[in-house]
């Protein structure tokens, strides 16, 4: 099969997913209880005036009537305006997606760099010390608690050990941002050629990058160890050492056919600390996607959450699309698969 | 006499672990084996389930993993013993001089190789000098030696585009590119419907008689053993219980499991997966002292605390009973 026959299916598969999204967002944020329309008009409004404000938000509508304008106009890339910034939705949502993204993609990035091996290394000698000492780590890193851990680290490395900058936002106040491409402080700052930016940049990633490093390292580890230990166990395997192969070759093959749940795994891993990332974000005071969807859920911002469920829902449409280009890539038979 | 192919002496292979309140417990699966095998000879090795005919093809093979470890015995193989030898040195012989064919061909198949590059590495793996093209050429050719048809385009097959019997002859040629002297099938038609059992076996005994090669094909089907072995041997409890010419101990089976074996599968002779006589088998990590089939066999006597002595009943047919030969026929 093809790279484009693939991409043209998975595309005709993720139409009527979004679709279902957006109407099962639009439908819980409705139906949440929050109405948004008495604090838009204020306290002093009189009921005829939130009336009206209700009618222009077009929320004296049929729910379904609401959904269906709702929709019209996010096909044409029109999410709807923030009440809260007053701002367009996608404005909001694209500003703070490379914000979210840097944050997200060192860490489980670090995360995988540090837990692939770490979990391999264990697999092929389950029960020795290293085995038992990453497991130990791993599940310290399972029952470390995501805010606990930000403000730990922000106790230790910032006010006891003064390593690291406060945890206030990606920048020192000190500085102006550089001039913007990718949305990364540390990049724009590097390609901009202003190293005070990009060093300021890169110390206040540390910390939070580390935070989501540890967390998304723990289950990596587990699962890189388990996936290969089932690997390792299978007949294939067996077989290959009655074959009278070496255990060099042996190796080999067991990494390759550890790669595709490996990755796979990834894209999951990726997509479900999206979540976590935003308890960062707060720790932090990030300022990202996940900090700023929070915000629009406890204040009641019914575009602005719907806008960040639909980025959500994106984001891992997109994640799996590469999961599953990738899972193309590593395994030549996929490609002969009905 | 010549040496014979395979000579395994008084093998002993044990299950050495520590349970929960940290104490050694050693389950006792294999307690002395011993035959011989010799080439252009077929040896089927019977037994119900839990008789560790599996065990000793793995022993046999140095293909043992922990906690499992032969404690005793040796395993001759062209008059070397393969227990004393280095495990590198046995892993040289292995897929090259002494090969394997096991149960579950489809997933015994490296999922991510076409299955000529399966055929060409175990080529090269002991063969480093083996040039490329000369290997694939081989592998085409062995192919279509086991009977899959138009080898040149199934050789750029992968696994899971086979069918279980196109698999397991794809297994079969693994087995003997090759050209092993030993060769050894753990149940290799079990999962594969009746024709197609047939076939391979078929197939498995013309090419072992044709390259002079010694084979043992263990199953649970006494019929298998009826139609293509030369001897068979009788397992229970980490022990050949019986052995010879498969005429004469299906003939006059002299051991009462044996009996016991022959009569409860009268049909097709099919051990089935559950116990022949609905008995549980011996505690492996409390073995009984004397003969291990003492508690379910019907002529137990006192002289069976004693361990059973092999007893020549005619040409190379043993039975390790005390009353062996002594038994009146119609009491099996
Ligand atoms: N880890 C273990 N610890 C203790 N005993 C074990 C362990 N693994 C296997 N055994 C025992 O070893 C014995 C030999 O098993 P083996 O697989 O050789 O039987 P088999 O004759 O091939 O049976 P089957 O016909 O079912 O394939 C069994 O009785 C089993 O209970
Ligand atoms: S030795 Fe005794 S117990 Fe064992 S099989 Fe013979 S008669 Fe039965
Ligand atoms: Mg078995």
């Amino acid at each position: 099969m093809s790279v484009g026959r693939f991409l043209v299916r998975r595309l005709l598969l993720v139409l009527p997913l979004l679709l279902g999204v957006l109407f099962f967002t639009f439908m819980l944020v409705r139906l949440s209880g929050q109405d948004p329309t008495a604090k838009i008009a204020g306290p002093t409004a009189t009921a005829a005036e939130i009336e009206l404000v209700r009618a222009q938000l077009g929320l004296d509508q049929p729910l379904f009537t609401q959904f269906l304008i709702y929709l019209g106009r996010v096909v044409q890339a029109d999410l709807g305006r923030s009440w809260v910034s007053q701002q367009p939705v996608l404005q909001d949502v694209l500003e703070r997606v490379p914000v979210t993204l840097e944050l997200l993609l060192w860490g489980v990035g670090i995360g995988a760099l540090v837990g692939i091996p770490v979990g391999l290394r264990a697999a092929f000698r389950p029960d020795g010390a290293f085995d038992q000492i990453s497991r130990f780590v791993s599940l310290l890193g399972f029952s470390t608690p995501t805010y606990w851990l930000g403000l730990v680290m922000l106790l230790v490395f910032f006010y006891l050990l003064d390593l690291a900058p406060p945890g206030m936002g990606r920048l020192s106040l000190m500085l102006s941002p550089p001039p913007r491409i990718t949305g990364s402080y540390l990049i724009d700052g590097v390609i901009a050629g202003d190293l005070e930016a990009a060093h300021s940049a890169f110390a206040q990633l540390v910390l939070p990058v580390l935070c989501i490093a540890i967390i998304s390292a723990a289950p990596i580890i587990k699962q890189t160890r388990a996936i290969t230990l089932e690997v390792l166990a299978s007949d294939y395997i067996r077989y290959a050492r009655a074959q009278g192969l070496e255990p060099a070759m042996i190796r080999r093959m067991a990494l390759r056919n550890a790669a595709t749940p490996v990755v796979t795994f990834l894209g999951t891993e990726l997509t479900g600390l999206v979540g976590t990332t935003a308890l960062i974000e707060y720790v932090f005071a990030w300022g990202g996607l996940g900090q700023w969807g929070l915000n629009a859920i406890i204040t009641g911002d019914f575009a602005a959450v719907q806008g960040y469920v639909l980025a959500l829902a994106l984001f891992s449409v997109i994640v799996f699309l590469l999961v599953d280009l990738a899972v193309l890539l590593l395994e030549p038979r996929a490609g002969t698969r009905a | 006499m010549a040496t014979p192919l395979l000579d395994v002496r008084d093998l002993h292979t044990h299950f050495i672990a520590r349970n929960l309140d940290n104490e050694i417990r050693t389950a006792r699966a294999l307690n002395g084996v011993s035959f011989s095998l010799d080439g252009g000879k077929i040896l089927g090795l019977v037994g119900e389930t839990g008789a560790g005919k599996s065990l000793t093809a793995l022993s046999v093979m140095g293909l043992l993993r922990p906690p499992a470890r032969v404690v005793a015995g040796q395993v001759l193989f062209e008059g070397r013993d393969l227990i004393a030898m280095p495990p590198e040195e046995v892993n040289r012989l292995r897929g090259a001089r002494m090969a394997m064919v096991v149960q579950s061909p489809k997933s015994s198949l490296d999922p991510l190789s076409r299955i000529g590059e399966q055929l060409v590495r175990v080529q090269r793996a002991h063969d480093p000098a083996l040039g490329q093209a000369e290997a694939t050429a081989r592998a085409v050719a062995m192919l279509e030696a086991v009977g899959i048809p138009d080898p040149q385009r199934r050789a750029r097959a992968w696994p899971h585009e086979l069918s279980g019997g196109m698999a397991q002859r794809v297994l079969i040629a693994l087995a003997l590119v090759n050209q092993p002297r030993l060769l050894i099938a753990d149940e290799p038609t079990t999962g594969l419907d009746v024709t197609v059992q047939a076939q391979i076996l078929d197939l498995f005994r013309e090419l072992v008689l044709a390259n002079g090669i010694g084979a043992i094909i263990i199953t649970h089907d006494l019929g298998v053993v009826a139609h293509y072995c030369d001897d068979v041997a009788v397992m229970f409890a980490g022990t050949i219980i019986e052995h010879g010419p498969v005429a004469a101990v299906f003939g006059q089976p002299a051991h009462p499991y044996t009996r016991a074996l022959i009569a409860s599968t009268p049909e097709r002779l099919v051990i089935g997966r559950t116990r022949t006589t609905g008995a549980p088998p011996p505690n492996l990590y409390a073995l009984p002292t004397g003969c291990l089939y003492r508690d379910r066999c019907p002529h137990a006597a006192p002289d069976c605390a004693e361990p059973p002595p092999g007893r020549a009943m005619g040409a190379g047919h043993i039975a390790h009973c005390h009353f062996a030969g002594r038994l009146a026929e119609h009491a099996a």
